[in-house]
């Protein structure tokens, strides 16, 4: 049995994480810890769990891992503390805000001889799964270019203060996809063009709400990806990952959370998606959960979460310069 | 009104039958090939049918008022000076020419010989469109701030396979996204800068696909995608994001939709299946006619065929050089 805890839940995602848990039979959500007292004994109470009130007394108690969904900014604190104390660690994306708070939490893990992954569930989404074996397979030849989408609705609150995002919609919505290229086509970025808008919600956000990518791979595969919180409240669906590949031997397509039928229920007085196949963070908590078991890295590792952070804060200097910024190493 | 056919493949066909449709008469049909140009002639019942060098006999015919210039972009600046020296009122498919420094040129040719020069940038016409524009304008969504406009699917033929010369055609991003290029002219106003990726390849498969980001003077961001990359068929997609809403269109979500099995000499040029009362191509028929009959300003002026040229040529020139272009 692997015990876990979850630092803060700041984060919605952290709810999917801990439902998860709950129904994973190798595993037990031991107890939370949130600054937030009053959202922390509410989750403890909803996920019939222990809360704590100071997150050294969860650290230091039996628990074998903790997954980390506090605000972006706060990831690096809590991961090296987690580390120090000798836990496995899945933390929420963005891993970091900046490259060098990233590198930092992936050489402390290291160096405390922890597991460390980054939360990317996306990877165990039905049709992006079969996306990746197909493309790996050579079904569509070689890839020379892809059209990505990662849109959802403002999330509000913390996500859209720099101070304690790191950015906006771009800094939420841009890692994923990037996570997918590297995963899917195999390959590292090399460049970031990125152009920044603050223009969805009349102003009302002090971050940008709307980021148009256009990123390079190894090899000169041609890239863009709009990152935003361009949906409406009155939208069926919170967003959606989309990436349309190009290759030699076909075009493919995925609309990720398009696994849905159309619900149209007076009761709402909108249209609704209700969703089927897997449930993606069920696969990324089991590999946890394994990970745990075996004594190894997360399937989706530390250095994952860190590439993707550099896609991400290229995107955001090229918006400065007004040039094309180049990742390398 | 009389009219002579220049370029007799798919699209100046296709603009014969509008332009009959609006009562105007096809007198003449010239093309490179003489063939394709008596084929045209026959359906429509017009007298002559020459080949391309025999252009001025149609030029100097007192009996022609006005022409249609549906050949490959960069012949068209030679013939519209070439008709507006003759005095011919001029409609010239888009893309309007392959250089702004030609479409300014064309424009000039056209003062001169005092005709009218109307440029079929047909997007303008589409109901679908002029739909997503009455909306927008109803303030629905509130103030428009990411747009994305997609168009494209299989590589087109054309006469001579002209197209898949790239510096000739201009790719996708000159001759299909210049559409959608227009239309966000059309809507908000003026670009302010361009980033473009384009795919251009000419093996092992001959395909293009181009990616753009459009600042526009106003702030809004454009996404515009164009592909010649897929196996088969065309798509079209528009999406208004705005402060207070969302308007999505997609051909794929069509009233009407049909396959054919293939036909023996394949597609020369893809125009879209739509199920309207009046084709868009009749509507901008109808604006260009009525230009030149009654004075009566149309919804397209020569100056935006070259603005649109010159963003699809900054456009190409970010792709080369890797940076940002201003306009």
């Amino acid at each position: 049995m692997a015990k876990i805890g979850i630092l803060s839940f700041a984060h919605m995602h952290a709810y999917g994480y801990a439902s998860s848990l709950n129904s994973l039979p190798g595993a037990e959500l031991a107890g939370i810890w949130d600054d937030d007292l009053e959202r922390g004994e509410a989750a403890a109470k909803q996920f019939k769990t222990r809360f704590f009130s100071k997150m050294d007394a969860l650290l230091e108690s039996d628990i074998d891992g903790v997954i980390i969904t506090s605000e972006n900014i706060r990831h690096r604190a809590m991961v090296e503390r987690a580390a120090a104390a000798g836990k496995w660690i899945l933390c929420e994306k963005p891993l970091a805000t900046t490259v060098e708070d990233a590198k930092a939490m992936v050489q402390a893990c290291k160096k405390a001889k922890v597991g460390f992954g980054t939360a990317f569930p996306c990877r165990y989404s039905p049709p992006l799964m079969v996306a990746m074996q197909q493309i790996q397979s050579g079904a569509f030849g070689e890839i020379y270019a892809a059209s990505c989408t990662n849109h959802g609705s403002s999330p509000g609150g913390w996500f859209a203060q720099d101070k304690l995002a790191g950015g906006g919609a771009t800094m939420d919505h841009t890692v994923h996809v990037a996570d997918l290229l590297r995963w899917i086509l195999k390959k590292e970025f090399t460049k970031v063009y990125c152009e920044l808008g603050n223009q969805l919600h009349k102003g009302s956000l002090k971050t940008d709400d709307v980021g148009s990518l256009h990123l390079e791979m190894e090899g000169g595969v041609q890239i863009s990806h709009v990152a935003s919180w361009s949906r409406p409240k009155s939208f069926p669906t919170w967003g959606d990952v989309t990436i349309q590949f190009i290759g030699s031997k076909g075009v493919l397509d995925v609309d990720a959370f398009n696994q849905k039928i159309n619900v149209y229920s007076d009761a709402a007085m909108k249209a609704e998606w209700a969703h089927y196949g897997g449930n993606p963070d069920t696969g990324l908590v089991t590999d946890f959960v394994q990970s745990i078991h075996e004594r190894r890295d997360p399937s989706i590792t530390g250095i994952d979460g860190l590439r993707a952070v550099e896609v991400t804060v290229a995107a955001y200097q090229s918006h400065k310069t007004g040039k094309t910024v180049k990742i390398g190493r | 009104m009389n009219v002579a056919i220049i370029g007799c493949g798919g699209m100046g066909s296709y603009h014969a039958q509008m332009a009959a449709n609006c009562g105007a008469r096809i007198v003449a049909c010239v093309d490179a090939f003489p063939e394709a140009a008596k084929k045209l002639a026959a359906t429509h019942g017009a007298k002559k049918a020459l080949g391309m060098k025999d252009l001025a006999k149609i030029l100097s015919d007192p009996g022609v008022d006005l022409v249609l210039i549906a050949t490959p972009t960069p012949t068209h600046l030679e013939l519209v000076e070439r008709a507006a020296a003759a005095g011919k009122h001029i409609f010239c498919e888009k893309p309007f020419c392959r250089t702004s420094a030609d479409c300014k040129k064309a424009i000039a040719a056209a003062k001169r010989g005092k005709v009218k020069l109307f440029v079929g940038h047909v997007l303008r016409y589409f109901h679908e469109y002029e739909a997503l524009k009455a909306q927008i304008e109803s303030g629905k969504i509130g103030t428009p701030g990411w747009v994305k406009m997609y168009r494209g699917g299989m590589f087109p033929v054309g006469s001579k396979k002209w197209f898949s010369n790239f510096d000739q055609s201009g790719g996708v991003t000159f001759d299909a996204s210049i559409h959608d290029l227009d239309w966000l002219r059309y809507m908000f106003g003026d670009a302010e800068r361009v980033y473009c990726q384009a795919l251009q390849r000419t093996e092992p498969v001959l395909m293009d696909y181009a990616q753009m980001t459009i600042r526009m003077k106003s702030g809004l961001i454009a996404t515009v995608v164009g592909t010649w990359a897929h196996p088969s068929g065309f798509r079209a997609k528009a999406e208004i994001c705005g402060s207070a809403g969302l308007l999505y269109y997609d051909s794929a979500e069509s009233p009407l939709s049909a396959q054919q099995r293939e036909s023996g000499a394949g597609p020369g040029m893809i125009i879209p299946l739509g199920a309207d009362s009046v084709s868009p191509y009749q509507l901008e028929w109808e604006d260009f006619l009525a230009w030149v009959r009654d004075d009566r300003k149309p919804r397209v002026v020569p100056e935006d065929g070259l603005k649109a040229v010159a963003l699809a040529e900054a456009a190409l020139k970010s792709a080369k050089t890797g940076q940002p272009v201003k306009l």
